[in-house]
């Protein structure tokens, strides 16, 4: 019997995704023995002229990282979905948009102004600015279509799987291949992670008081936070309360809080939303003006909220 | 635009608002009145679920400071309601979409009023500005980026 055909691509992505599948180390070497890797361009040398070629449902699996925020992208990720059964949004930028997700709180044109005439490190005399066509010596030079909105995987294509994270971590990465490969997949539409919250099966959950209680709120570069203690008992937002579990808590093992790359916890649209409420149930403020002084401290309150989810949230989403 | 009357839906406290009056009577004078029990119930989700829905602002009466039936659901609610106007500024939505008043209007006649009140401010803001595109650095920012 033919190996099943798998498909890995990036879009708008950094490349830290396709470096967490290499993370499973020796594994991948039973996953390549497993599967017929059709592509895979960080890695390996595969033409998407090839890609096209192939019957509608050949692939079996398409993972794709990144988001979706020029024409090219737009057109790998369809072309995916059509050749592919299932298409697994690998990452937080696919899942939810991403870090890069956040420049959505700008448009297009102040983008390109900033990159190419107004960043002071910018030495651009002629003024050019990339076009989507130009003519050299009679002939034309194409460069895809930058839009003016971030979007997720699923805004662009169906999605069938979600594995969200910024990277995924390994153990998850196996988990999801593995399902895929002994066809043990929960339903469709589902995120490959657990279901609760990340304080849920935080160490540092059992240092938590009775009643937290935040009269200041600081930022982890301008404190030595303790190794133990949850970090909301100690004034620093963590996201753990309203963000996805399933990470491996790396970040809170290195000491530093949940900054939300797992998205929202099963059942809720808009993780933002949801960590309004948690936040403000624990601030001590008694009169307004004590509420205002603490709330005012968060300096950038969407980058701390949406951080990898603002082209998923309910506010920022790009209708029609 | 004269034609533009905006959606605002309110929530108010059946301990501190209107419960005096029958509810049908009232809620056939107040469009999108959402009466509950304690505002403390009024998720930020609830909150953000309303603009989903088409809503250009959200009105929230909450019984006065301490005298809430549950002790303090009125003062979680103004809580919440300040960090979410704080998100919305930041994530580029008029704050004013979003107010919270904490009083007591037993008969409920002030509601109808508040509301009136309030659709009148954001019919000057325009609709929610909800999913649309953002808007043009302004050149101070550039320039206090650094920017030539």
């Amino acid at each position: 019997m033919a190996k099943p055909k798998v498909a890995i691509c990036w879009l708008g992505a950094c490349g830290g995704c396709d470096e967490a599948v290499v993370d499973i180390n020796e594994v991948f070497l039973r996953v390549a023995d497993a599967v017929d890797l059709i592509l895979w361009p960080v890695a390996l040398d595969f033409k998407y002229d090839s890609v096209k070629d192939m019957k509608d449902g050949e692939i079996v699996l398409s993972v794709v990282n990144g988001n979706v925020r020029n024409s090219e992208q737009e057109e790998i990720a369809k072309l995916l979905r059509e050749k592919s059964q299932l298409v697994l949004a690998f990452g937080a930028c696919a899942c939810l948009g991403g870090t890069s997700g956040l420049a959505n709180l700008t448009t297009k044109e102040d983008i390109f102004n900033w990159v190419y005439r107004d960043a002071p490190t910018v030495v651009n005399p002629k003024g050019n600015y990339p076009q989507t066509s130009t003519y050299v010596n009679g002939k034309e030079l194409t460069l895809p279509e930058f839009y003016d909105h971030v979007y997720a995987l699923n805004d662009i294509i169906s999605v069938d799987y979600y594995l969200p994270g910024c990277p995924p971590p390994p153990y998850s990465v196996m988990y999801a291949l593995s399902a895929v490969l002994e066809n043990k997949l929960p339903p469709k539409g589902s995120t490959l992670a657990p279901h609760r919250a990340l304080c849920d099966t935080c160490k540092r959950n059992k240092s938590k008081p009775d009643r937290l209680a935040i009269k200041e709120i600081k930022r982890i570069h301008e404190v030595e936070a303790a190794p133990d203690i949850c970090f909301l008992a100690q004034g620093i937002i963590c996201l753990g309360p309203a963000t996805r579990d399933g990470c491996g808590e790396s970040c809170i093992d290195i000491n530093i809080p949940c900054r939300g790359c797992f998205g929202p916890v099963e059942g809720v649209a808009d993780s933002g939303a949801k960590f309004v409420s948690a936040l403000a149930s624990i601030l001590d403020a008694q009169s307004e003006e004590d509420i205002a002084r603490i709330v005012d401290q968060i300096i950038d309150p969407v980058g701390y909220l949406y951080r990898f989810s603002l082209p998923v949230s309910i506010l920022r989403k790009r209708r029609g | 635009m004269s034609q533009y009357k905006p959606k605002v839906v309110c929530f108010s406290c059946k301990f501190g608002w209107g419960y005096l009056t029958d509810e049908d009577t009232l809620s056939s004078k107040i469009e999108n009145w959402i009466p509950i029990i304690c505002t403390g119930k009024i998720d930020a989700t609830h909150m953000i679920d309303a603009f989903d829905e088409g809503a250009d602002g959200i009105l929230i009466l909450g019984c006065p400071e301490g005298d809430c039936h549950y002790q303090d659901g009125n003062y979680e609610a103004k809580k919440r309601v300040y960090l979410l106007r704080r998100l919305l500024e930041s994530i580029g939505i008029d704050k004013e979409r979003i107010r919270i008043e904490l009083s007591i209007d037993p008969e409920g006649r002030r509601i109808p009023q508040l509301v009136k009140e309030m659709s009148k401010e954001l019919a000057k803001l325009g609709p929610s500005k909800r999913g649309a595109a953002a808007e043009k650095m302004p050149k101070e920012v550039i320039k206090a980026r650094g920017g030539k």
